[in-house]
């Protein structure tokens, strides 16, 4: 029988706050264990929870970003269940009022179809303390960390409506960039600070039924999400056509063998409402000041790249791929760059560049300006694009405009016909093979005989004038 | 014979600024209360070792109005119930001007009615938790018990009012009087307690809940008719009112107190502070030792009644929670028409400070659950509804956050006695 997947994705983001949510702890992941630390997250008797507007703010403008209903009033449940991570014996989330209903993230399908795939609802959550187990030594141990004890968190629950792994993926992918956008996290699945749970079922081609769903966890990476989606789907099928019913459980991923694993039953917890951590009640008044905070979300941005600047949909993906990203790029445009030329050399020179150096575009030394007399100069001919990364370099290091470089460092082009005719008969009379068998119909021969005479330029000849040259030399010999 | 009556006594007490509100004012707290130093057991051996290490705001505001802390006096488990709790015992015998009593179901006004003082539980959410080693967060108060009824509404002058450590506590302005014209955004004003007893209007009806009759005992009963038309012939009439879910409190409170106890009580892990067994394998083990080897039997079956409800029957704690909403809703249009409502405060057969399983202990809270439920202001007068030589304790109830007024209306009615 033919099956379809039912998938629907729960995915824990942390804030990036500069507070925990119910005390003025600092939210900073990395610091010394046990130091941000105070009786509210550790529980000690007699500590009552606060809750900060930071939290709220940042959870809104995130659930706003993904097109989500902002609910005047929303509660904290208590999560109940024991574990050394968690110093109170629950764990305050949303549960019966979330903060957000609905929403949706819209994104391009494996039919290359755009579908709006829909959210169930957005909750805030706290996380956990943190364990690190010491198996070395003589008698393992495990040490608890309570600085992330606390720290906030919302969680995004999809309605079951994703059918294959690539979806899944392009989901996260548009998520993190939607929730990047508003700035209220940093929402890195390798950092941790986006974790995602998936849960899956089959079901025939056709039907509409909901059955046992698996769920699967410890996907550290959006390739772990897809693979293992992937491998989950294979694995209830042959269950399924061997005749083994599907149970309810939950399932870890191995990235190493590849496989998903039966995870240890943990019981879930009841939710009840928490007595202590008042009621949220959001004005529209307040909503629309936090709203106004809400820059282009990227969805818009790619639509207006397409027709505005006229990029292809993935370019307009790509120069919106991040908001600092999106506004170098028009920068660039403004400066006197052609739309398309921009976004080319964006991504194949400047982002690889820039990763080498290790910079991102908040602190990013080369100007738009100047990136964009690079380009110019690349457009009118005036450097070849063999010296375009030796000019990003030097701009690296200092505030020259690139026109001051080519000049400085020598990197105009060689345009000059008789220099490169001088070159094209240096080539042709000490490789007399290339030109034979460039002769006998191997394109390749001819990009030998530029490379040498590239060499021979060090690196600055026209190489569109030398193919020409070379041509007219070879036909006419 | 202090060391019967407290559990600790402050070495040195740091000295009271003069002339102050509270100058001169000793007050004996339960060993839930933080205060930075003291240990706070809260009466359970869960929290065996622990030291407060802040004060609560009731404290430090008692102390800068100039109020010595004494001591602290020995407390149930938990604050749950009165057992073996020496509060009444250190008014009785002068040990205190005031003495504080975590009040969950009733504690500070029964044992007020067994030392023959005032006891006042303010509204849920005028005094600050913050530094209270509670139990029920939805309903503890801060209750005062004292032998002058000024000393209270003085305490209350304090302690009461906005801090920004408890969320539980709404927005209040001052009270500036209603000539000032002055509006606040919450709409709530912090009650005026310098002025209690400046009484413009005199109390002029008393609410008679139909269905607490019910549930009285015969001689219970006529001493409860007997304070009503005592007060019938000063000029306060009585008003019947009907709480149609009047004899459902006891369910709801303990449905929803046990539920909340539970996860409060989730923090007595062992692991921290507090007792801890010996030889566990793992620590889901020393969990489960340490507990049942602190918690005594009715604070066991409290917290397992709580976790039944919350991971078996969460239905019937829906069902309270709506009964409670009913109950506070049909109190405040009692209220709307009548000046307070009127109860005695203990039974006459029942002794709250032996009781020893969870139901005992609502056995012996009859009358006082229903203003933790609600979250309504209380107060229990002394020797003005005595059943065969035994003070009942009149309690009456008022609007919630007009604690003033009920303290006002106490005034009265202890005068015109």
């Amino acid at each position: 029988m033919a099956y379809e997947a039912v998938i629907g994705l729960e995915i824990h983001v942390q804030l990036n706050c500069t507070s925990k949510m119910f005390c003025d702890c600092p939210n900073r992941p990395g610091d010394d264990p046990n130091t941000n630390i105070c009786p509210i997250c550790l529980w000690l008797p007699g500590a009552v929870p606060m809750f900060s507007m930071e939290t709220l703010e940042k959870a809104t403008l995130a659930c706003l970003g993904l097109n989500c209903e902002i609910q005047p009033q929303s509660t904290f449940d208590q999560k109940v269940y024991y574990y050394p991570d968690l110093p109170k014996g629950f764990q305050l989330s949303q549960h019966h009022m979330p903060l957000a209903k609905g929403g949706y993230v819209e994104i391009i399908d494996e039919n290359k179809k755009p579908v709006k795939l829909r959210l169930h609802h957005v909750h805030m959550e706290e996380d956990v303390a943190k364990l690190v187990h010491e198996t070395e030594g003589r008698t393992p141990i495990s040490l608890v960390d309570f600085n992330r004890a606390g720290t906030p968190l919302i969680e995004i629950v999809t309605e079951p409506c994703i059918r294959n792994p690539h979806d899944a993926m392009e989901f996260l992918k548009t998520l993190r960039r939607e929730i990047r956008y508003t700035g209220s996290a940093e929402c890195s699945m390798e950092q941790g600070t986006m974790r995602c749970d998936a849960n899956i079922s089959l079901r025939p081609e056709g039907s509409d039924e909901l059955n046992t769903k698996v769920e699967i966890k410890n996907m550290n990476s959006l390739h772990h999400v897809g693979d293992a989606i992937a491998y989950e789907i294979k694995r209830q099928t042959e269950s399924l056509n061997n005749g083994e019913p599907i149970v309810l459980h939950t399932r870890l991923w191995n990235p190493e063998k590849h496989i998903t694993t039966v995870m240890r039953a943990k019981s879930e917890g009841p939710c009840v409402p928490d007595p202590a951590v008042s009621q949220i009640v959001v004005t529209d008044e307040w909503l629309k000041k936090i709203a106004a905070r809400l820059p282009e979300m990227s969805s818009r941005k790619i639509n207006r790249f397409v027709t505005q600047y006229g990029l292809m949909h993935d370019e307009a993906v790509q120069m919106s791929s991040e908001i600092e990203l999106s506004a170098y790029f028009e920068a660039v445009i403004k400066n006197g760059s052609a739309p398309r030329t921009a976004a080319s050399w964006i991504s194949t020179q400047l982002i690889p560049a820039m990763k080498e150096h290790n910079y991102d575009f908040k602190a990013l030394p080369v100007t738009p300006a100047q990136f964009a007399g690079l380009i110019n100069m690349l457009e009118k001919d005036e450097i070849n694009s063999n010296s375009v990364r030796a000019v990003l370099e030097k701009l690296f290091e200092t505030d020259q405009t690139p026109e001051e470089i080519v000049e400085q460092f020598g990197f105009r082009q060689v345009s000059d016909m008789d220099a490169l005719e001088s070159i094209v008969k240096q080539v042709i009379e000490e490789n007399p093979s290339a030109v034979e068998n460039y002769k006998n119909g191997n394109k390749k021969s001819m990009g030998f005989m530029i490379g040498q005479s590239m060499k021979l330029s060090k690196g600055k000849a026209n190489p569109k004038r030398l193919q020409e040259i070379f041509k007219q030399k070879i036909t006419n010999s | 014979m202090q060391e019967t009556i407290f559990s600790y006594m402050d070495p040195a007490p740091p000295c009271a600024s003069e002339n102050n509100i509270l100058t001169g004012l000793t007050v004996a707290i339960q060993p839930n209360l933080s205060v930075r130093g003291w240990p706070a057991q809260a009466g359970s051996r869960a929290l065996e070792g622990f030291t407060a290490i802040e004060d609560a705001t009731v404290v430090e505001r008692l102390r800068q109005a100039g109020a010595t802390i004494k001591g602290a006096i020995y407390m149930s488990e938990l604050g749950l119930g009165l057992t073996g709790n020496t509060g009444a015992d250190a008014l009785k015998n002068n040990k205190a001007d005031i003495v504080l009593i975590t009040d969950n179901l009733g504690e500070s006004r029964v044992s007020a009615c067994a030392a023959g003082v005032f006891g006042f539980k303010p509204s849920y959410g005028i005094v600050s938790r913050f530094g209270l080693i509670g139990l029920i967060p939805s309903m503890e108060c801060c209750g005062i018990l004292a032998k002058k009824l000024a000393d209270v509404s003085r305490v209350m002058s304090v302690i009461a009012g906005n801090d920004n450590r408890d969320l539980s506590m709404p927005d209040f302005g001052p009270d500036f009087g209603p000539e000032s014209g002055f509006e606040f955004e919450s709409g709530l004003k912090l009650p005026d307690f310098s002025r209690v007893f400046e009484a413009k209007k005199p109390a002029r009806s008393c609410g008679v809940i139909k269905e607490c009759l019910e549930i009285m005992e015969k001689d219970e009963q006529s001493a409860y008719e007997a304070a009503i038309s005592k007060l019938a012939k000063r000029g306060i009439q009585p008003i019947e009112v009907s709480l149609e879910d009047f004899n459902m409190v006891r369910t709801a409170h303990n449905i929803i107190g046990a539920v909340e106890a539970s996860s409060s009580a989730g923090k007595y892990d062992s692991v921290r502070y507090g007792h801890r067994a010996a030889g566990s394998k793992n620590w889901n083990e020393m969990y489960l030792n340490s507990r049942a080897e602190s918690f005594g039997m009715p604070i066991k079956s409290y917290l397992f009644q709580g976790a039944y409800f919350q991971h078996e029957n969460y239905n019937a704690f829906v069902d309270a929670a709506r009964i409670r909403r009913r109950l506070s809703a049909g109190l405040d249009q009692a209220l709307e028409n009548a000046d307070f409502i009127m109860l005695p405060t203990i039974r006459k057969a029942i002794d709250p400070f032996t009781a020893d399983t969870v139901n005992e202990i609502y056995d012996s809270f009859p009358w006082t659950p229903i203003a933790n439920i609600t979250g309504h202001p209380a107060i229990t007068l002394p020797n003005m509804l005595t059943c065969k030589d035994m003070d009942l304790g009149m309690q009456i109830i008022g609007p919630r956050f007009k604690d003033a007024n009920i303290l006002s209306l106490s005034a009265q009615l202890k005068d015109q006695a």
